[in-house]
């Protein structure tokens, strides 16, 4: 490989076929006299303009003809550096480090020699070693291209804002999984809101096994065995579904608190008493009406239960998840719009209200599809109020432009799946850990199941990967028609 | 030790049967050799000279009859074979030049077009061995080997031009040898007498058409040709071609001989004339039959023969070729292109990068 041509921070390289470089890959270029490097990654891959090609590819075809016929008695072999040269590509690179006294830094100021560097192309393991990718806490993503692993530490999505995104079925929801099982191997408490139900069967292996994480995966599904006493809701968190999930207005909210702790004084906090005292209600008949609409819903959503006994299992979970880690699935799969609503507030709520009172340290809440149960006023939330309490947010879905532009700003890692629509790429460029560049050219050819992480986690080395397989029984994938036609017609 | 790479294989097969391989040996073992002489370092002049094809003659007395010679194409099967050889200056040694040579036959036979093609070759020529290897390619060949010729030294410079002209002689004499009943195109003149074409050889090579019953037709590619300091284009006649026009060419001095006779050839409507030289010993109804078959037959877009002018491109080096020539040189015989930046220049040059110009 030789030097072309460096402008700003992208490098053009010149490069021969049997140097087999390939999109994605990293680069070294070693000056060896100036005793730097520069790390630099391949975002795409062009033919080299060699000049004559066209020429050479067009004179076989005569005028309007078939490509003519011949024999080439090539006695000094030159016909394989003709192709070798007809092949040379140029490498177009990004810059993406400086390696000098054992540091790397992220100039890429400098010029090294056209000459006389050295262009190697650099491994993941090694670039793993000198970008510290690795550390205590190691998950294993999955392979890269040159057969190795990447490995990412578990502490550097601690405390993050993380985006999953790509093409639908391109395996967004198999990472997460991936990452959660890993997550709670190192003890943590994981929450996932399980839009698809496919989440629960984690804790067993794909051929029905229970599995090593099987008593550390709790899935709660709402009105079966996940249910809520109205006197264990803090009253914030009522008013939160109130207000956010059922758009109660003002006036009736400020009824509803009243009613709320008169109910509470008179340890009558519950949904009978509650249903009785707003039919019972003196006022405006607006505001009984919006109320006894709002406990309709309530009532309808069976989420709400007056047996005590019922409404302990969100509790237990946190308490087992607590010490020993444990992913607790919210399985959102066959509740309606208002009532995924309620639960997702009910949920959130009560993770800060766990977390400020210490019962949790903190949580990593994995969230897909968020924009369909998640209302607006959340999205900064999400970023700035709970992420202070110890909420960790990956936001996981195939429509990028769901997701509010601050949390793509703030997102400190993106784990970016095939995308081809060029709206989409848009969106994603827009994270500040990205180059519009990079997104673009490579994630486009992504094949599935491959994976471009970037951020914190890889030290802001985008690495592709193919992530590895998870003995999981699956349950997330898309509903066919014709599979089981096709199984039949196999038979 | 590298001279045992280079043996010729079975798979050179000439589509000709019974075809010596002499020639193309001794190329090779030459092209090694002189490539094996080179010390390095050596610099690599970068700069690619024009290619060469045929020497080109002055074509200024040339007297052309107005009455033309109408042609009517003959659509009877008949082989058209042509013949077509190429150099081009590599690079430039401390002592010398390298330089490559290719040679092609062409030929259209049931409506398709096949091609053959020999070469390249490289020669590293200096002042010390440019006898030496000339001598050696010519006696490979040619039984006679012209010594008197060899007095007139050729200069370095014009060594490629002798050498693919020694290739050229050569594939034109297999051809006559083995094509039957045919029209075989030449490129350039049926000029002899000349350092590079002695009358024997060029007379030998027509004979053995003749006698294989085929008719050599040479087209000249200039298209400038003049008569009277005029464009031969600015003044053709009148007439709906194809058609022929006889001319009268006084020879420029006493050792050239004319071995054919010169015409001016208009085949089709564009605006573009041909040198064309027919053998002098062919009968002139037999000639303008060749010239109507060789209508009949090939296609003809530029009043060009596209045989011909396959032939040529095909021998061509383009800049690619000339890039790998370099590899090839660097890889196998450890001469070292010096200059890099001009090699990227040569990369990218021409067809510009990104606007790049080639300065
Ligand atoms: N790395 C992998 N190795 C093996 N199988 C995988 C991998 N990633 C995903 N799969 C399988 O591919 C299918 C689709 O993956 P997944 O459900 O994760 O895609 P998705 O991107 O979440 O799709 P959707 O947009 O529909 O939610 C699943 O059956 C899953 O098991
Ligand atoms: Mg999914």
């Amino acid at each position: 490989m030789k030097l072309y041509k460096k402008e700003g921070n992208i490098l053009q390289v010149i490069s021969f076929p049997t140097e087999n470089v390939e999109k994605g890959d990293y680069l070294l270029v070693e000056d060896l006299e100036a005793a730097k490097a520069l790390i630099a990654q391949v975002i795409d891959v062009q033919f080299a303009a060699v000049p004559g090609v066209l020429e050479e590819l067009l004179r076989t075809l005569p005028d309007g003809g078939e490509p003519i016929q011949g024999e080439d008695i090539d006695l000094m072999e030159i016909a394989p550096h003709i192709t070798y040269i007809q092949d040379a590509s140029l490498l177009v690179c990004k810059i993406r480090a400086t390696f000098e006294n054992e540091m790397l830094s992220p100039s890429s100021s400098w010029l090294p020699s056209r000459s006389q560097s050295i262009i190697k192309k650099l491994s993941t393991p090694m670039l793993m070693k000198l970008a510290r990718i690795e550390g205590n806490l190691p998950i294993i993503i999955g392979g890269t291209k040159d057969t190795s692993l990447l490995t990412i530490d578990a502490s550097a999505i601690d405390g993050t804002l993380n985006i999953i995104t790509g093409k639908k079925g391109c395996g967004k929801s198999h990472l997460s999984k991936l990452l959660m099982v890993n997550l709670v191997g190192y003890k943590a408490t994981v929450v996932i809101f399980d839009l698809n139900g496919e989440y629960s069967s984690l804790g067993m292996t794909s051929d029905g096994k229970r599995n090593i994480y099987h008593d550390k995966i709790h899935t709660l599904t709402p009105s079966q065995n996940f249910k809520v006493a109205l006197d264990q809701l803090p009253l914030n968190t009522v008013m939160g579904i109130l207000v956010n999930a059922l758009h109660l207005p003002g006036t009736s909210a400020r009824e509803f608190r009243r009613l709320w702790k008169s109910l509470k004084e008179r340890g009558k906090l519950n949904m009978q008493e509650l249903g009785e005292a707003i039919r019972d209600l003196n006022c405006n008949q607006h505001v009984r009406d919006a109320l006894a609409s709002r406990f309709h819903s309530f009532v309808n959503s069976g989420f709400f239960t007056d047996c005590i006994g019922e409404a302990t299992l969100l509790d237990e979970t946190f308490f087992k998840a607590k010490d020993q880690g444990g992913a607790i699935v919210i399985n959102l799969k066959n509740t309606s719009n208002i009532d995924r609503q309620i639960v997702v507030e009910y949920v959130l709520g009560k993770l800060v209200d766990s977390l400020s009172n210490w019962k949790l340290r903190a949580v990593f809440l994995f969230a897909e599809e968020a924009h369909l149960y998640l209302k607006e006023t959340y999205w900064d939330d999400i970023v700035t109020r709970m992420r202070h309490y110890g909420i960790f947010t990956t936001f996981i879905t195939n429509q990028p432009d769901t997701i509010q532009e601050t949390i793509y700003r703030q997102a400190d890692n993106i784990f970016l799946f095939n995308f081809t629509n060029e709206h989409d790429l848009d969106v994603v460029s827009r994270a500040a850990r990205v180059d519009a560049e990079t997104v673009r050219s490579i994630a486009r050819d992504l094949p599935p199941h491959h994976c471009l992480t970037l951020g914190k986690v890889v030290s802001d080395f985008p690495i592709v990967a193919k992530v590895r397989r998870l003995d999981v029984k699956t349950m997330g994938e898309t509903r066919l028609f014709f599979t089981n036609h096709k199984a039949q017609s196999c038979n | 030790m590298v001279i045992e790479q280079y043996t010729i294989t079975n798979k050179y097969n000439f589509p000709q049967p019974n075809i010596d391989t002499i020639l193309p040996q001794r190329f090779l073992e030459q092209s090694i050799n002189s490539l094996n002489q080179v010390q390095h370092p050596l610099q690599l002049n970068h700069t690619t000279t024009p290619q060469f094809s045929t020497f080109n003659q002055n074509q200024s007395n040339l007297q052309i009859k107005q009455t033309p010679i109408t042609l009517k194409p003959n659509r009877q099967e008949t082989i058209i074979a042509a013949i077509d050889t190429s150099t081009i200056k590599i690079g430039e040694t401390t002592k010398g030049i390298i330089t490559a040579v290719r040679g092609a036959t062409t030929w259209l036979q049931n409506h398709t077009y096949k091609y053959t093609r020999l070469g390249p070759f490289i020669f590293h020529i200096t002042e010390d061995n440019k006898k030496e290897l000339y001598n050696t390619l010519e006696r490979s060949y040619f039984s006679k080997t012209f010594g008197s010729y060899n007095q007139i030294n050729p200069t370095l410079l014009q060594m490629p031009t002798r050498i693919s002209n020694l290739l050229e002689r050569w594939l034109q004499t297999m051809l006559t040898k083995t094509i039957k009943n045919g029209v075989l195109l030449f490129d350039g003149s049926l000029t002899a007498g000349t350092p590079e074409t002695p009358t024997v050889r060029l007379n030998e090579i027509l004979s053995n058409a003749r006698k294989n019953c085929s008719t050599v037709l040479a087209f000249s590619k200039a298209t400038t040709l003049r008569s009277n300091g005029i464009l031969i284009t600015e003044q053709l006649p009148k007439y709906d071609p194809p058609y022929l026009l006889e001319t009268e060419w006084i020879k420029p001095n006493s050792q050239m001989r004319l071995l054919g006779d010169v015409y001016v050839a208009r085949l089709n409507r564009s605006n573009f004339a041909f040198r064309l030289d027919i053998d002098r010993e062919i009968e002139s109804t037999e000639r303008i039959d060749a010239v109507n078959k060789l209508l009949g037959n090939d296609l003809y877009t530029q009043s060009y023969p596209e045989t011909l002018r396959l032939s040529h491109i095909l021998c061509t080096f383009t800049a690619n070729e000339v890039l790998a020539i370099k590899h090839f040189i660097n890889r196998k015989h450890g001469i070292q292109i010096i200059n890099r930046p001009d090699m990227h220049r040569l990369l990218f040059g021409p067809f510009g990068f990104r606007g790049e110009a080639y300065a």
